[in-house]
């Protein structure tokens, strides 16, 4: 049965923040000037895996929540490659959960965007690892018994290299954000970007976000700790948005001598 | 002629190191050699062996009982002392014990060298002698390995060696050994054969969640990294290392991971997704006994039909069982080669048997000889990463070039980008089985080994190879008509070409280690095998000549 041409146009419902998403990465990849012919883009599964199908870029949109992994050898083979994964909460804190901690611990060079909208948008409306406490679903139907993921705060904990958040509904922010994700070059980045699903997620819409995000004082400094960790502990009637936590180490693979004459995929 | 020297006691005593010294001294020496481990999932105590048989003629497999025991501890002599062939030799650890030669290894080594250490060369330099052999190959092993140490641990280790000898000489005369035949050979194991393949045939890329039996292959390609240009890393766990070998496939290196069951069960979601997205993924299952944690350090031939099997959705895939250590040097690189030319997964079929046995060789080659990836080097404007084709083989480019490689674990147009279209899915589903053709004809055909009109007939695969060619030697011996059909590719399989052989009125024998004989439940799947027998053995251990030419006779 012929039914559509390969599906390169977005999928996703009117209101959605991967729209907006969309619209800033092109822009942010076009501003940190990056040759879309080295750009490769790596996805799981979910709606945020999706983005790679709809720009221009190599494109590797492997399993659910095994992007990470897939990305690291991508990275290792051809560190010339700029590797990004697009993520959601599901894909990359749910399922993807011990690629997450082990891809902070390597510190390989690689940018996860994580959509963010606390919920399970393409399976209609589970709780994610990112749901609010008690929020209520049709499989939780006494609300969410287990207390959120932190994410950033596990990012932090975990020394990742480059540790913030955006919003989608300010998107000269998030450009911003992204841009200095793409320009980091001491290892991996994690950009949790807050999303909202309006299928799915009627608690943190777009006005209850937009009601809460607030850009980090000027004056906070990135490679203070604890001063991170306090940004990531506040949620609620406040939410920081902004470059977290930055760390210097050295990336994986600038630890590899083998990788010193060319990338190895060179042959 | 053939003689065994089994080397026994705990776990962390010097075992390994007693026997790999004698192994190599053997082999350096010309003589035939083949060594077995046999060990227990723990760190210290317990009871291992080391098996080295050494003959005149090459040898397959390991012998049942042996001719010499060195029994390192008072269980060693306790248990396997009573395994010893009629007037064989027990060398004992310990104090003067009647029926034994008694030698105190570490008060020895101590006395002689001022370090108890040493107690696993004064137990080398015990063996020679009583098999009648010079210490010097001993001693010129030592020097070679210990060349960095310096003179003064070179001058101690020997003067063990000789001390060993002397403490044995005038005793009574012990088995008659074999005569070196040749000039000296090298010794490797499967598990080193496999690496030292996968380096020279340039993988780039190798990673592994460590496990028994396959860590030897991954320690092996770790301290080789630098000298061949590999990135070696350890995987969070065995779905991280599946999607690993994914990525950097993706990206063009040929790549390896390396499990056993227990870790191939996490990876084969991965091992479907390199199927549908056409990569080139080599895995190498080293098996041991399950279900589950199982017998960790044993051997089996039980995940035959899971490895065939694994995975959801239909894919071709190539599957490959070595039954000597070449073949396992021989069969890694064709295992790559046949992923890259046909851009599916390839899966290479040992067990804990053939990784951990060793056997003398000439020079494996180590120089570099990158296989061919494939890749097409200038892909034009509108390239089509699954582009349609006869043999379902479509021109493969790796992102970095002048075009955009599109790879998607949802089924995907010719470009690569989801498709929900069912038409695009047959197209896709066909192009991707159509390579099955082209593998099932370039598939290996079995050895026959003895005669085409045998009455019996001994079907195995993988590394049952070398006790089932035993067991026909010892058959026909006493005046059998037998012949083994020894399979080292078990899939795809070319039925056509199986029938003749398998088909003949005959007895016809499948001999595994497994309980349900699944590769003979494979040649039945595909026609070529009507009825048959089975002679199993799923004890953990592995076959010998012997027990299989025993049963046979029965």
């Amino acid at each position: 049965m012929k039914l559509a041409p390969a599906d390169t146009r977005p999928a996703w419902c009117p209101g959605c923040g991967n729209h907006a998403l969309l619209r800033t990465f092109e822009e942010a990849v076009d501003a940190a000037g990056i040759d879309r012919h080295r750009l490769v883009l790596v996805s799981g599964i979910g709606q945020a895996a999706k983005l790679p199908h709809y720009t221009k870029a190599n494109v590797f949109n492997g399993l659910h929540g095994r992007a990470l992994p897939a990305a690291t050898a991508i990275k290792l083979a051809n560190h010339e490659l700029e590797v990004v994964i697009t993520s959601g909460d599901g894909d990359m804190y749910g399922e993807g959960g011990n690629h997450f901690i082990h891809a902070m611990r390597r510190n390989v060079g690689l940018k996860a965007f994580v959509h963010n909208n606390q919920v399970y948008g393409l399976t209609k409306g589970q709780a994610s690892p990112t749901s609010d406490w008690k929020m209520v679903t049709k499989v939780q139907p006494q609300g969410v018994l287990s207390l959120p993921l932190n994410p950033l705060a596990l990012a932090i904990v975990q020394g990742c290299s480059f540790v913030a958040r955006s919003f989608t509904g300010v998107r000269s922010h998030l450009r911003e954000m992204m841009v200095a994700a793409l320009r980091h070059r001491g290892g991996f980045a994690l950009l949790d970007i807050l999303q909202p699903c309006p299928s799915f997620n009627r608690q943190n819409t777009f006005e209850w976000y937009r009601q809460r995000v607030k850009p980090v004082n000027a004056s906070h400094d990135p490679s203070e700790r604890s001063a991170a960790l306090e940004l990531a502990f506040t949620w609620g009637e406040e939410i920081p948005i902004g470059i977290y936590y930055r760390c210097l180490r050295p990336s994986f693979e600038a630890q590899l001598s083998v990788l010193k004459d060319g990338p190895l995929a060179a042959g | 002629m053939d003689l065994t020297i089994r080397v026994a006691g705990e776990a962390g005593q010097g075992v390994a190191t007693i026997g790999r010294l004698l192994v190599q001294t053997f082999g350096r020496m010309g003589l035939e050699v083949l060594a077995t481990r046999s060990y227990m999932s723990r760190i210290r105590g317990g009871l291992n062996w080391t098996d080295i048989r050494i003959a005149e003629e090459p040898v397959f497999g390991p012998a049942r009982q042996a001719d010499v025991l060195v029994a390192l501890t008072d269980l060693a002599k306790e248990i396997l002392g009573p395994e010893l062939k009629t007037g064989g030799l027990l060398l004992y650890n310990g104090p003067a014990n009647a029926g034994c030669i008694s030698i105190d290894l570490e008060a020895t080594a101590k006395q002689t060298s001022g370090d108890a250490l040493y107690a696993n060369t004064v137990a080398a330099g015990a063996v020679l002698a009583l098999l009648g052999y010079d210490s010097k190959p001993l001693e010129a092993l030592l020097e070679a390995q210990f060349a960095k140490k310096g003179a003064q641990v070179i001058s101690a280790n020997a003067a063990c060696a000789r001390k060993g000898a002397e403490l044995v000489a005038g005793q009574s005369a012990g088995p008659a050994a074999p005569r070196p035949g040749h000039g000296p050979k090298e010794v490797y194991d499967g598990a080193t054969a496999i690496a030292l393949s996968a380096a020279v045939s340039g993988v780039k890329f190798a990673t592994a969640y460590p496990m028994t039996p396959s860590t030897p292959t991954f320690t092996w390609l770790a301290g080789a990294a630098e000298q061949y240009g590999m990135v070696v890393e350890q995987a969070e766990d065995e779905i991280a290392a599946v999607n690993m070998v994914c990525g950097a496939t993706y990206a063009g290196v040929p790549a390896m991971t390396m499990t056993s069951g227990g870790g191939f069960a996490l990876m084969v979601e991965g091992l479907s997704l390199a199927g549908m997205m056409e990569l080139p993924v080599f895995i190498v299952l080293g098996q041991r006994p399950g279900p589950a944690t199982g017998l960790p350090t044993r051997t089996a031939q039980q995940d035959l039909l899971f490895c065939l099997h694994g995975g959801h959705g239909e894919f071709p895939r190539a599957v490959f069982a070595p039954g000597t250590v070449r073949q396992c040097y021989d069969l890694t690189r064709r295992s790559l080669e046949t992923a890259h030319q046909y851009q599916t997964p390839v899966l290479l079929l040992t067990d804990q048997f053939l990784q951990d046995m060793e056997q003398s060789l000439d020079r494996l080659d180590p120089t570099p000889r990158p296989i061919d990836r494939h890749i097409l080097r200038d892909p034009a404007p509108g390239y089509l990463r699954y582009a349609l084709t006869e043999s379902g083989v479509s021109p493969r480019a790796i992102p970095g070039g002048p075009a955009f490689v599109v790879c998607d674990s949802d089924e995907h147009g010719c470009d690569g980008h989801i498709a929900e279209d069912l038409d695009s899915h047959i197209e896709q589903q066909n192009k991707r089985m159509r390579k099955l053709d082209g593998l099932r004809a370039d598939a290996l055909g079995p050895e026959l080994y003895g005669g085409q009109e045998a009455e019996t007939l001994l079907v195995a695969w993988g590394s049952t190879y070398g006790p089932a060619r035993e067991a026909v030697d010892l058959l026909r011996g006493s005046g059998g008509s037998v012949a083994l059909l020894h399979f080292s590719q078990v899939w795809p399989l070319r039925a056509e070409a199986l029938k003749p052989v398998l088909s003949r009125p005959r007895r016809v024998v499948c001999v595994e280690a497994n309980q349900t004989g699944q590769f003979a439940t494979l040649l039945r799947s595909v026609g070529a095998l009507g009825e048959g027998e089975l002679l199993t053995n799923y004890s953990g251990l592995p076959f010998s000549g012997v027990e299989i030419a025993e049963r046979m006779a029965r």
